[in-house]
């Protein structure tokens, strides 16, 4: 087993769950989605997140729409669909709930 | 000192130096390709160029400056390795799609090593492509080179249809890696062992696929094996066409450039080839023609089996194309010209006749015997129908056996001798001038009749079917008797009874009669000796026949065969 790609599938498989929080208040294009998970660690390089939107919009969870930028070419500032909502409202409980199953299973290993 | 190439990325504009653009070009292909069988690939792809023009833009400080090496490999740090991008389709995939080929089968492509070349780097290239290494290439193509030449037009169709490997994937290509630019990185940073156990790792990974999605697998294999096999038929094909193409193109060469070069430089003793000729083409451009009409379709053969075993030959042009067809045709109908040629060569047949009485000393009987050529022992030149032979006055004269004579009945008491010399021609006054220039000689000595068996004329009128045809007209009554040496030179019109065939005629005496037929005087009566068998013991297969008659009119008959056992005694 490789270690470093344990990793990245850990991160990644919740990276589809992180794309969606970031849009839940406002939208935001590419670079923007980029830079907040950059800060949280939860992305080590770029290129995986392009498929990931691209698919997300694909299956309807996502929406963009073109503006003009002041300092170049124009941005895709994606948004939230009403399906994609629903979806986030979904996975944010499974998240708790895999987080707290997670925390019991970790920290019961550590008391022994 | 480095060119710059100037790019559009997203709408932005850049400079950017030749081999970063080249990195960032191969980056991008890399990307691509891992995308195959995505959905919306163009679409990422642009997402991901307007990300990469974004990062080009903010490390630039001004809008003059280039683009270098250095910056694309820090945005492909940042973006990631073609990899990175495929990890997720799996996580999304309803159906656990293949992964793409692309990034671990190795696909070799033949390029011509620039950077190991003594002439064009062909051996080289040949060599990586076929896994051995360049010095037995090379040693072959010398080896072939020296003894059919072959070598050299295979040096140069090879020259010219391999692509030379330029760019780094081209050279990664070549030496049989998988090209993506994780594998260039790689290459360079993490060796050979990364690159084993990422091969290993997906091999997990497809076994597991294909255990957990069952039966979608075990097609898929299925698919595979049967696309294998199908590469292995294909490349079989390839390269029986191959052989065939190159050893006909061998072949042809080697015999046509011969005869043509002989012509030209006229070898001794090969002249014979002009004999033949008759249509006053001259034989170099007939063996050109010949070796275009027949080695062109080979070629294609050959082309298209090296085609077939090899990925990325380059095409040799349509101009090329069309250039060997257009040539092809001319020489199809070429040689269609000189074969009507040839054939009007033999259209027409002249002759010429010499009549001449035979004085015989005794009218009674007429030895007949064939000459042999004890004057032209010197043949250097044989062919199935006509020797060259040279004369006395060291003259090259072609000389054949084609002489046949048969016997007929004289209408008067005159013995006569009836010689028609005969060839073909284009017209009929060529033919009788050919005809006419065949010599040919007989003699008559006492009453024996002696007849050249051979007929020769000069080298310059060619051989064009020249024979001669006797007829011996004698009276009736006269015996004939024929030498051994005639045999061979009897002709089916002579009429015989009985009728034996040609080699018993020359044992036996024959007299003409009055009806135009020889008939035997010294023949037993054979027939008869069978009829009238009083003893005989038999034994063969149908059984045992025994009949015995002593001379006091006793007679003994037994007969044993499939009836049974029957005797009879008297």
């Amino acid at each position: 087993m490789n270690i470093e790609n344990t990793k990245a599938q850990m991160r990644k498989g919740v990276l589809e769950y992180c794309i969606l929080s970031i849009l839940k208040d406002e939208d935001k294009y590419a670079s923007e989605i980029l830079n907040t998970l950059k800060d949280a660690k939860m992305l080590v390089v770029e290129g995986t997140i392009y498929p990931l939107l691209t698919r997300l919009k694909n299956t309807g969870l996502l929406n963009y729409r073109w503006e003009e930028s002041t300092s170049g070419p124009p941005r895709k500032y994606y948004q939230l669909t009403e399906t994609g909502k629903i979806f986030l409202k979904e996975l944010t409980t499974t998240w708790d709930e895999l987080k707290n199953a997670v925390n019991i299973v970790t920290s019961q290993k550590q008391e022994k | 000192m480095n060119k710059t190439i100037n790019i559009n990325l997203a709408g932005t504009f850049f400079h950017i130096d030749e081999d970063a653009y080249l990195k960032l070009q191969g980056y991008l292909d890399a990307i691509r390709r891992s995308f195959s069988d995505t959905q919306g690939r163009d679409e990422i792809i642009s997402d991901i160029e307007a990300r990469i023009a974004e990062l080009f833009t903010e490390k630039m400080e001004n809008d003059r400056q280039v683009i270098s090496t250095k910056e694309v490999d820090a945005v492909i740090a940042v973006m990631g390795q073609p990899e990175d991008y495929l990890v997720d389709e799996e996580i999304f995939d309803d159906e656990p799609k293949k992964r793409t080929k692309s990034s671990t089968a190795s696909s070799k492509k033949l390029y011509r090593d620039m950077d190991d070349k003594y002439i064009g780097g062909v051996c080289s290239g040949l060599g990586y492509y076929l896994g051995i290494d360049a010095v037995w290439v090379r040693l072959l193509f010398i080896l072939f080179t020296i003894f059919s030449g072959f070598g050299l037009i295979a040096y140069i169709l090879f020259w010219i249809l391999a692509p030379e490997a330029s760019t780094t994937s081209q050279k990664i290509a070549m030496t049989g890696d998988p090209v993506n630019i994780s594998n260039i990185e790689k290459k360079v940073k993490e060796g050979f062992d990364n690159v084993a156990e990422k091969v290993k790792d997906v091999d997990y990974e497809k076994i597991g696929n294909n255990v957990k999605s069952g039966s979608k697998g075990f097609f898929d294999t299925l698919g595979d094996i049967i696309v294998f096999f199908f590469k292995i038929i294909a490349k079989f094909i390839g390269i029986i066409l191959l052989i065939t193409g190159a050893a006909t193109l061998i072949g042809l060469f080697v015999g046509l450039f011969t005869v043509g070069i002989a012509d030209i430089i006229h070898i001794p003793g090969i002249d014979f080839v002009d004999i033949f000729n008759t249509s006053g083409t001259p034989i170099w451009l007939a063996s050109l023609i010949t070796f275009f009409a027949v080695g062109i379709p080979f070629f294609f053969l050959f082309y298209l089996g090296l085609k077939i075993l090899v990925n990325n030959l380059k095409s040799i042009g349509n101009i090329a194309k069309f250039s060997l067809l257009g040539l092809w045709l001319m020489s199809v109908v070429g040689l269609f010209i000189m074969g009507v040629r040839q054939a009007s060569e033999h259209a027409y047949t002249g002759s010429t006749v010499v009549k001449e009485e035979l004085y015989l000393a005794d009218q009674d009987t007429l030895h007949i015997k064939m000459n042999d050529s004890n004057n032209y022992s010197d043949h250097y030149y044989r062919d199935s129908r006509f020797d060259i032979v040279v004369d006395r006055n060291d003259n090259e004269r072609i000389y054949s056996e084609d002489v046949i004579f048969n016997i007929r009945q004289s209408e008067d008491s005159l013995a006569y001798i009836n010689i028609r010399k005969e060839a073909d021609g284009r017209n009929f006054k060529s033919a009788r001038n050919r005809a006419e220039n065949i010599e040919y000689n007989y003699e008559l000595k006492d009453n024996t009749l002696i007849l050249d068996d051979f007929l020769t004329t000069p080298l310059e009128n060619k051989f064009r079917d020249q024979e001669i045809r006797i007829s011996i007209y004698v009276p009736e009554g006269t015996v004939i008797v024929f030498d051994d040496s005639t045999y061979s030179g009897i002709g089916r019109s002579t009429n015989y009874e009985p009728n034996y065939s040609r080699s018993s005629i020359i044992n036996h005496k024959w007299k003409m009669n009055d009806d135009n037929e020889l008939h035997c005087i010294d023949c037993e009566d054979e027939d008869d000796s069978e009829e009238d068998e009083t003893n005989r013991v038999l034994i063969d297969e149908e059984g045992i026949d025994i009949k015995v008659e002593d001379k006091d009119g006793d007679k003994l008959e037994m007969k044993l065969d499939e009836n049974g056992l029957k005797i009879e005694t008297t």
